[in-house]
């Protein structure tokens, strides 16, 4: 009980220590910001001005869509298909569509790396051999993480405004733009944490992301599929990205948004303790032997 | 640290640790003492840096407790780490900051003030390092400096020193363990892991030899080593067989090894000296020289080595 009260309630100094901590953490992310968050401005100020070419072309390319079968379309929205000539649609079909399975994998790398990158390089003895206590590299480091998604997030928003500022036929409101985000970051965080609650409990950070990175891609395709495949719909509940909200755009839906939230926060807390309970690894040791692989 | 002063400064018990089916740790009790300077010798694998590494709660005992200054580090080890400085025995840095940022870094969780920068920079100068460099273009013996630095900036009340000087050159070794003289001079506690046998005689009070997870060997470096037997080399003016027989004969006298020519004989004497000086006196002797063993002869005892040196030297002899 008394190490419970220890872990929420922190005096001034436990709190200067987890800004300390986060602080530094956020800063050593500089790079991963510039090289997540301009590749997703890019992307939303290149892709978003193609709408004005796919409105122009309404007439020839709907035949073309409406033809496809259940399950090539599937890939392209589904029943849902039929709105890319819409601003709307187009915005959620063409840019975000994907970008959870892209900050899926950084949710995936980032989160599994947040402690055990740092344990396997060894580093992280170092570090807590310090007057710092578990709770508060923990939540330093899990903030940073949010901080520097919500600085890739904002990158990504601010190519996505752009974008659509440059599309002549396109009029939304920066606020409006940025609610399907909120469903971006919810599936990142999502995968971040899954993958940091794998990384206290597999034996390597490696194998973490590699885990997660799998139930990101398995999870795409499930979702998609099982718009055209009606035995997948019973699997799909379990797949992160049917709670994913691509058209948020048209109505944000807070249901979906805080199922997601809460099954984060179960894994946060898995986490934390997991990483209360462990040994501070100094290498990268531990590991699976396959019986077929030797040496 | 002000509560129980009168509480040695780390207190072992029956402690063990296990990785997998490999035990570290067999079941170890220690008491290192305030004020002491303390070396813990042990090849490497016999669990010295487990030893370490729980009393900084950076790993579990699967059994056995441990006191440092007076706290558990398991129920409290923020409050452990406070009046600890540790030094890693592989120390790993994040790369791409400077020496500067990391040992700032560290200033900051530790909550020290202007003392503690001052005393950084006074170290970074005596160590000669340059505080600006990035840490990816340290050389080894640079980068243990950092640790080094960080262990001693604010002047613990226990430092942890797991392989101090490994990768540094002589005259930083004997900078660092200065540094260790300094500490204790000031009422510090150092507890020093080491392989290198000769810096732990030059600074340690008390010694413990750690083998297999097991601690074989408690004492003062002083009474350790006087409690062995005297080594003696003994140079004849001609070659005698009857001789070495005549001292194999006696009891407590071990022929360690005989030179090519026979002239010359190494001794380890366990017994009455006079009995071998009476044998001795039979002979032409051209010189004796006598000494007690030095630390490292002790440590190699507990590994077998010497009685393996003997078996070949009797071997060699036939």
């Amino acid at each position: 009980m008394e190490k419970f009260v220890k872990e929420i309630i922190w005096g001034k100094k436990e709190m200067n220590k987890f800004y300390i901590i986060t602080r530094y953490s956020f800063r050593r992310s500089v790079w991963a910001i510039i090289g997540w968050g301009i590749p997703l401005m890019l992307l939303g100020i290149i892709t978003i001005p193609f709408y004005d070419l796919v409105a122009e072309n309404e007439r020839q390319l709907r035949p073309v869509l409406e033809n496809l079968k259940p399950l090539v379309k599937s890939f392209i929205g589904g029943d849902e298909a039929e709105q890319i000539f819409t601003p709307e649609g187009f915005i959620s079909l063409r840019y975000f569509a994907f970008l959870p399975v892209i900050l899926g994998i950084y949710g995936s790398v980032s989160g599994s790396g947040l402690l055990a990158a740092d344990e396997e390089r060894g580093i992280l003895d170092f570090v807590l051999a310090h007057p710092v206590s578990r709770g508060q590299l923990f939540w330093g480091r899990v903030i940073s993480f949010t901080a520097s998604l919500s600085c890739i997030i904002g990158l990504g928003w601010l190519g996505l405004w752009i974008g659509v500022a440059k599309a002549g036929s396109m009029n939304f409101p920066p606020f409006q733009l940025l609610l399907p985000y909120l469903s971006v970051f919810a599936v990142t965080w999502f995968f971040a944490c899954f993958s940091l609650a794998l990384s206290m409990c597999v034996p390597s950070r490696s194998s973490a992301a590699m885990i997660s990175g799998i139930l990101v891609l398995a999870g795409y395709i499930i979702t998609t599929l099982s718009k055209a495949i009606k035995g997948l719909e019973n699997w799909a509940v379990f797949s992160p990205l049917t709670y994913y909200q691509s058209n948020a755009m048209m109505g944000f839906e807070i249901v979906p948004f805080i199922k997601l939230f809460l099954v984060t926060l179960v894994l946060l807390f898995l986490a934390r303790t997991g990483f209360g309970l462990r040994d501070i690894r100094v290498a990268g040791d531990g590991g699976w032997k396959l019986p077929f692989i030797r040496g | 640290m002000n509560d129980k002063e009168s509480d040695p400064a780390i207190h072992v018990n029956n402690l063990s640790k296990s990785y997998g089916s490999f035990l570290a740790l067999k079941g170890i009790d220690l008491i290192v003492n305030r004020g002491e300077v303390f070396g813990f010798l042990g090849p490497n694998g016999a669990g010295k840096t487990t030893a370490i590494r729980c009393m900084l709660d950076l790993i579990r005992p699967d059994a056995g407790t441990v006191s440092v200054l007076g706290k558990d580090p398991q129920s409290d080890p923020v409050a452990v780490r406070e009046y600890c400085g540790y030094l890693p025995g592989e120390l790993r840095l994040d790369e791409n900051i400077s020496v500067n940022s990391v040992l700032e870094f560290l200033r900051e969780l530790r909550g020290g003030g202007e003392n503690c920068h001052i005393r950084a920079k006074e170290l970074a100068d005596r160590l000669d390092l340059n505080v600006k460099s990035k840490i990816k273009n340290l050389s080894k013996g640079n980068k243990q400096k950092v640790g080094i630095i960080a262990a001693f900036m604010h002047c613990p009340d226990l430092l942890l020193l797991d392989e101090p000087t490994s990768g540094l050159d002589p005259l930083i070794q004997q900078t660092v363990l200065e540094m260790v003289k300094e500490s204790r001079r000031s009422g510090a506690t150092v507890f020093f892991s080491s392989h290198v046998l000769a810096e732990v005689q030059a600074v340690a009070d008390r010694v413990a030899i750690i083998r297999e997870g097991q601690i074989v060997e408690v004492g003062e470096t002083s009474s350790l080593l006087s409690g062995r037997a005297w080594k003696m080399k003994v140079m004849f003016a001609e070659n005698t067989v009857m001789r070495t027989e005549e001292i194999e004969a006696l009891s407590g006298i071990l022929l360690d090894e005989v030179s090519s020519d026979g002239r010359e004989l190494k001794l380890i004497v366990d017994g009455e000296m006079d009995e071998l000086i009476k044998v001795l006196a039979g002979y032409h002797v051209e010189s004796i020289e006598t000494g007690r063993p030095d630390l490292e002869e002790v440590f190699l005892s507990y590994y077998g080595k010497v009685r393996e040196r003997d078996h070949l030297g009797k071997k060699g002899n036939e």
